[in-house]
């Protein structure tokens, strides 16, 4: 199918694949299987002990432990956010597994081989190879040559625990530091102490403080000066326990004049209970560094009644620290029960740029509340905002997003396109952006529409012989393809084919 | 190829008549004209028999190969060989040009059981065909139809029927919007699709597009029905006389 | 908690300087229902994300802020219209400065008057379309108003009004603190177009309900202006039969704070309502503070709504706009449009807009833009080139900048006035 002759014809071949999906993908959510292993649990509920206890299974030197108790105290004072458009049952957070770990993963294998091999074989069932000689699912299955022979690192995290990393001695030889997070905070102290918390305070939010004092791993990444990250990095989060919550920690720090493109990817079994995923991820960008983050969220969202799913509430910020940083985040949000989420940008360097381009599908019961913070602090800072939002089913589907431009952030820029799709008359499409401009040198532009999917167009594909499904997939990613676009090409396919899975059962 | 027998149809919002007992017979090699002052129904007629939503058939018969055109979806219809030439082609933006007719290519096979073309296979064919009508591969990597001036829309139509290879091509005035060059490109394709066993439906308002396309039977349609039909005359005698005589002719 | 009771504790000092109105016979239940609902929301908080651009403390504060009164030799606007004019001082009527409150297809009495009798049908407008209003965001001032107006108008439109209604509200007292209400009915086939002017008071508090039967043609047209320091709240509260219209303008200039906020629902199907709203503000002359906060709700099948807002701002001057299109399950063919453009004239003023939509119904086509920024150096230097001095120029981008909000006056007599008013002004506050 995707013999691929020249670079351009590429992009044409990615949507076909889309097609192919449609057509291949029997189950609705092909990731749902659940992995037979034995597990370790921390008992059920949060408390200080327990905090203690997950600081003790990663082996934490005493000032973390104290970083995470300071944030267990001030998350008791808090209450949970209730501004968003989505709607669930009350969390009990004593009800919940804070640390779950694969029993096998008592003693950290020194090595992939080493590894449960039922670990593995989850792994390889979800199409993430952690074997180095493999490349990155998405193409895998295709026939032909893979797009080009980019490798990327994995880091594999397992409900609470990550359970290996790929690539890790090429990569340092390039000096790139790419680690899970307990481990980094035992090996590389000063760097963690210097920048963890520095992006999303201990406090900053009700999730974002819950992670700080529960989070058991994430993946850690610091790339040196002048150095460009040799490969994709990226990290494959997957929840397997029943009545776990994942709380993972993710920092990246890219140093003066450093890049790195860094992959993020989410799956759960099919449960028909909720289960919690609180995430902090923060970005460091310094001088003249840039950071690629694209994330294919795909959390199991609950069946066609909305029983079950994923409650997916994460706290993600980048911190364009130094002159001329950028950062780009791209998100492909599908999956969840609930989504509420707002990649941010923090534009504090002269000349820095942040850019967000998301396609979030919203189908039967699901509810996604998510956008992005553009917040302009230094100087000629450049953001750009594309949204496009899919509802279908019962389902609501919120823009929400901030561009704030500084009274010193004189001669910025921002431009936002928001643009909603509706599937159905049940479902709902909301835009809730604000826009505060405090200094005459910016200009800010927004533009947001809400339409139905066009009947003409839907009648022209058909009259051309396509399918209704495969016309709705077309004409969905025809919408979206500008946020495709931004997605490194693995990623791309996947999100093509992730569309058309998503919108299934939403026509007719 | 194509038989409609006695065809009534109303629109579905407004229990409006457009089509009153609509008849019309084209072979299997043969093109037929169809002719008419606006609002007769031709238009109407393109879509009820492509399988437009928004009609309601409340009595009659199409038929495309003896097979029952009306009981199918639109994508069945044109697996099953019809092709519509749009008067208004639509833009589909994000969807590239040659994507779009990849997918619909390879769906009709799918449908008809036939084996899928390969990408190399798929490039090969269009980058001949678009040759042929003077569109280059810029305009195939465009999304749909999307900023296509008037004849690049009609070009692309006529492109997507020699990929799709329909057996009963419907061109619902094709020629509106086009310049005299761009008229002789789309008639030139249109005639190079002409194989003794294609059949085609053109309806137009003018008989310059039948100089070009040379049908052979002309029909009239006035208010839902043919009330005339003949050689290529009859074309000749509404360019010159207009409708006025025919109309009272039959109405008398 | 703490912030609720501080709330509360704001409504009840505001109540408590005010006497209750008295005399009112079906009015008094209206307006002990409207204090209930005072006390259960409080007045705004600076928390309340409905008052998140706007400080509510000068319009919750137990007595108004004295404001000084600007004195010009200008004549008022609309002052060569043929209309009918009714003139309120510092909140009340002034019957010897007033036209005779009678018109062809027009009834007018006043709201005591209304009050007062055993029966009346405004009892089905007065505070039912603000209470409608509480929701999905409270409204306390709005409710207060209810509670506390003794003065205002309660109109009713059975044909075309031969003329306009143009109110006029003057002031003469440094403190004056007015709560003015009006009930306006248009019914079946009707058509009225009612005019505001002037500054009102201190700090005035103005509701209006408007009703609008099926056909029937409501244009508003009004200008908040002039006194400095004086601030204003304002409330208009529309219900939208079958195929009527709406169409409301405001022209603010001037003025410490002012809040205009707009609830319209669109009832009926084939309705329309336009709204705009055209604002210039200038900091040098004492603070200017100006929030449009409109919220229109769809409830019914191929409405039309759209909103149309303009700024321009110098010398510190805060502009807001919150907009809200909300369409309800099953108003399908709905068309919403909605524009806000803030042009700020130097560094230290500030444009701040939340233009939301909220969609529950497929069939739509809705959309929304907001642009802020400097004038447009290019088209500067282009006049600048032709000899028009950089002053001049500056003048005629502004008014160019405005005029899409002066479009949407339907009377071509009204809009040239409005835009004279404004390029005087503009030629004012100009350099």
């Amino acid at each position: 199918m995707s013999t691929i002759t020249d670079k351009p014809q590429v992009k044409d071949g990615v949507d076909q694949d889309t097609v192919d999906a449609v057509q291949s993908v029997g189950d609705k959510y092909k990731y749902g299987f659940e992995t037979d292993i034995e597990m370790d649990f921390a008992p059920k509920g949060v408390n200080e002990d327990i905090v203690r206890l997950i600081s003790a299974k990663n082996e934490e030197p005493e000032w973390m432990t104290d970083w995470r108790l300071d944030a267990f105290r001030r998350w008791q004072a808090m209450v949970e956010p209730e501004w968003a458009m989505v709607h669930y049952p009350e969390i009990d957070f004593q009800d919940l597994y804070y640390y779950a770990r694969p029993k096998s993963m008592a003693v950290k294998p020194k090595s992939l081989d080493d590894v449960d091999p039922k670990l593995l074989a989850t792994y390889e069932k979800l199409g993430i190879p952690l074997k180095e000689q493999m490349i990155l699912a998405g193409v895998e299955g295709a026939e032909g040559a893979p797009v080009d022979g980019r490798r990327v690192a994995v880091d594999a995290v397992f409900d609470s625990v990550s359970v290996g990393t790929t690539f890790r001695d090429e990569l340092a030889k390039a000096g790139v530091i790419f680690c899970s997070i307990s481990e980094a905070i035992r090996e590389y102290p000063d760097l963690v102490k210097k920048y963890l918390g520095s992006v999303v305070p201990q406090s900053d939010n009700f999730y974002a403080t819950l992670n700080s004092a529960v989070f058991s791993d994430g993946s850690f990444v610091y790339i040196p000066p002048n150095t460009k990250c040799p490969m994709e990095l990226s990290t494959y989060f997957r929840i397997n326990a029943e009545n776990t919550g994942q709380f993972e920690r993710t920092l990246i720090i890219a140093d003066k004049g450093s890049y790195v493109s860094y992959l993020e990817g989410c799956t759960a079994p099919k449960r028909d209970t909720n289960q919690l995923h609180a995430a902090v991820v923060e970005l460091v960008i310094l001088e003249d560094a840039e950071i690629k983050y694209s994330t294919v969220q795909n959390w199991f969202p609950g069946d066609e009644n909305g029983m079950g799913g994923i409650y997916n509430f994460v706290t993600k910020r980048a911190d364009c620290r130094g002159d001329r940083a950028k950062v780009m985040w791209t998100q492909v949000e599908t999956g969840s029960a609930v989504t509420w989420k707002y990649p941010s940008c923090i534009l504090r360097g002269d000349d820095s740029s942040g850019e967000f381009y998301s396609i979030a599908i919203a189908n039967n019961y699901q509810q996604a509340d998510t956008g992005t913070k553009m917040v302009h602090l230094g100087k000629n800072t450049k953001s750009r905002i594309v949204s496009k939002g899919i509802s279908a089913g019962r389902a609501q589907n919120t823009y929400r997003g901030l561009v704030s431009m500084h009274p010193k952030a004189k001669n910025s820029r921002n431009y936002t396109q928001c643009d909603s799709l509706l599937i159905g008359d049940k479902c709902g499409a909301h835009t809730v952006p604000y826009i505060e401009v405090r200094n005459n040198s910016s200009r800010v532009e927004h533009e947001a529409t809400t339409s139905k999917v066009d009947d003409d167009q839907l009648f022209y594909c058909r009259q051309r012989g396509i399918d209704e499904e495969a016309a709705l997939a077309l004409i969905v990613n025809g919408f979206a393809k500008e946020v495709l676009q931004a997605l490194p090409m693995e990623f791309a396919m996947e999100a093509q084919a992730l569309v058309a899975i998503s919108l299934e059962g939403s026509v007719g | 190829m194509l038989n409609i027998n006695n065809l009534h149809v109303e629109l579905e919002d407004e229990d409006k008549a457009i089509l009153k007992g609509l008849s019309l017979t084209v072979p299997a090699g043969e093109v037929h004209a169809i002719m008419g002052p606006n609002g007769s129904g031709k238009s109407t007629m393109s879509y009820v028999l492509s399988g437009k939503g928004g009609y309601e058939v409340t009595g009659g018969t199409a038929t495309l190969d003896g097979v029952n055109l009306l009981d199918m979806e639109p994508d069945e219809r044109a697996a099953a060989g019809l092709f519509l030439a749009f008067q208004y082609p639509v833009e589909i933006p994000g969807v590239g040009n040659m994507t779009f007719l990849r997918t619909a290519v390879n769906c009709q096979r799918k449908a008809r059981g036939e084996e899928e073309l390969s990408a190399a296979d798929f490039l090969k064919i269009i980058r001949e065909k678009a040759k042929s009508l003077k569109i280059d591969a810029e305009m195939l990597k465009r999304p749909v139809n999307v900023g296509f001036s008037g004849g690049e829309k009609k070009r692309n139509e006529i492109l997507q029927m020699a990929m799709l290879e329909p057996k009963m091509c419907i061109l619902d005035e094709t020629d509106s919007g086009l310049d005299v060059d761009a008229m002789k490109l789309v008639s030139d394709g249109v005639n190079a699709l002409r194989d003794g066993k294609r059949s085609f439906l053109v309806i137009t308002h003018y008989q310059r597009l039948l100089d070009h396309i040379k049908p052979d039977v002309v029909h009239i349609m006035a208010d839902g029905r043919i009330v005339k039909s003949g050689g290529p005359d009859l074309a000749l005698e509404v360019e010159h006389n207009g409708y006025a005589d025919i109309l009272a002719e039959v109405a008398a | 908690m703490k912030l609720a009771q501080a709330k509360t504790d704001a409504a009840e000092a505001r109540v408590n300087r005010s006497d209750l109105p008295t005399g009112g016979k079906w009015a008094n239940e209206a307006r002990l229902a409207a204090l209930t609902r005072l006390h259960g929301a409080g007045l705004p908080g600076r928390r309340d994300e409905y008052w998140r651009f706007t400080r509510p403390d000068d319009l919750n504060r137990a007595d108004a802020p004295a404001a000084d009164l600007l004195k010009t030799g200008e004549s008022p606007v609309f002052g060569d219209l043929d209309r009918l004019k009714l003139v309120f001082v510092d909140g009340v009527l002034d019957r010897d400065q007033s036209d005779a409150m009678a018109m062809q297809h027009v009834e007018i009495e006043t709201l005591a008057d209304a009050a007062a009798a055993d029966i009346h049908w405004a009892r089905d407008i007065y505070g039912v379309l603000e209470t409608a209003g509480q929701a999905p965001v409270e409204r306390p001032l709005a409710a207060l108003n209810t509670a506390l107006a003794e003065n205002g108008l309660v109109i009713r439109v059975t044909g075309k009004a031969p003329r306009p209604i143009n109110l006029q509200y003057l002031r003469r007292d440094q403190c004056a603190d007015a709560v003015v209400h009006h009930v306006i009915k248009v019914e079946s086939g009707a058509e009225l177009t009612l005019l505001e002017n002037g500054p009102g008071a201190a700090r005035l508090s103005k509701v209006a309900e408007v009703d609008i039967a099926d056909g029937g043609i409501f244009h508003h047209v009004r200008t908040q202006g002039r006194d400095h320091q004086r601030r204003a709240h304002t409330h208009i509260f529309a219900r939208l039969g079958k195929e009527s219209e709406f169409k409301s303008f405001t022209l603010t200039v001037n003025g410490a704070l002012t809040r205009n906020e707009y609830v319209i629902t669109l009832h009926g199907d084939d309705a329309r309502a336009h709204v705009a709203g055209a604002c210039t503000g200038d900091g040098a002359t004492g603070a200017f503070h100006q929030d449009d906060t409109v919220f229109i709700a769809h409830d019914a099948v191929n409405c039309e709504s759209r909103q149309v807002y303009k700024k321009v701002l110098r010398n510190g001057a805060t502009g807001v706009f919150q907009g809200k299109i909300l369409v309800q399950p099953g108003a399908q063919k709905t068309d919403g449009y909605q524009i806000s453009q803030g042009l700020l004239l130097d560094d230290d003023s500030q444009f701040l807009a939340k233009p939301e939509l909220e969609i529950y119904a497929d069939d739509v086509a809705c959309s929304h833009g907001s642009t802020v920024g400097a004038i447009d150096e290019g088209a500067m230097f282009y006049l600048m080139s032709r000899g028009v001095p950089k002053s001049r120029a500056q003048e005629l981008l502004v008014l160019a900048f405005l005029a899409e909000a002066l479009e949407e006056i339907d009377s071509e007599t009204i809009r040239d006035d409005i835009r004279d008013r404004l390029a005087a002004w503009v030629e004012r506050h100009s350099g």
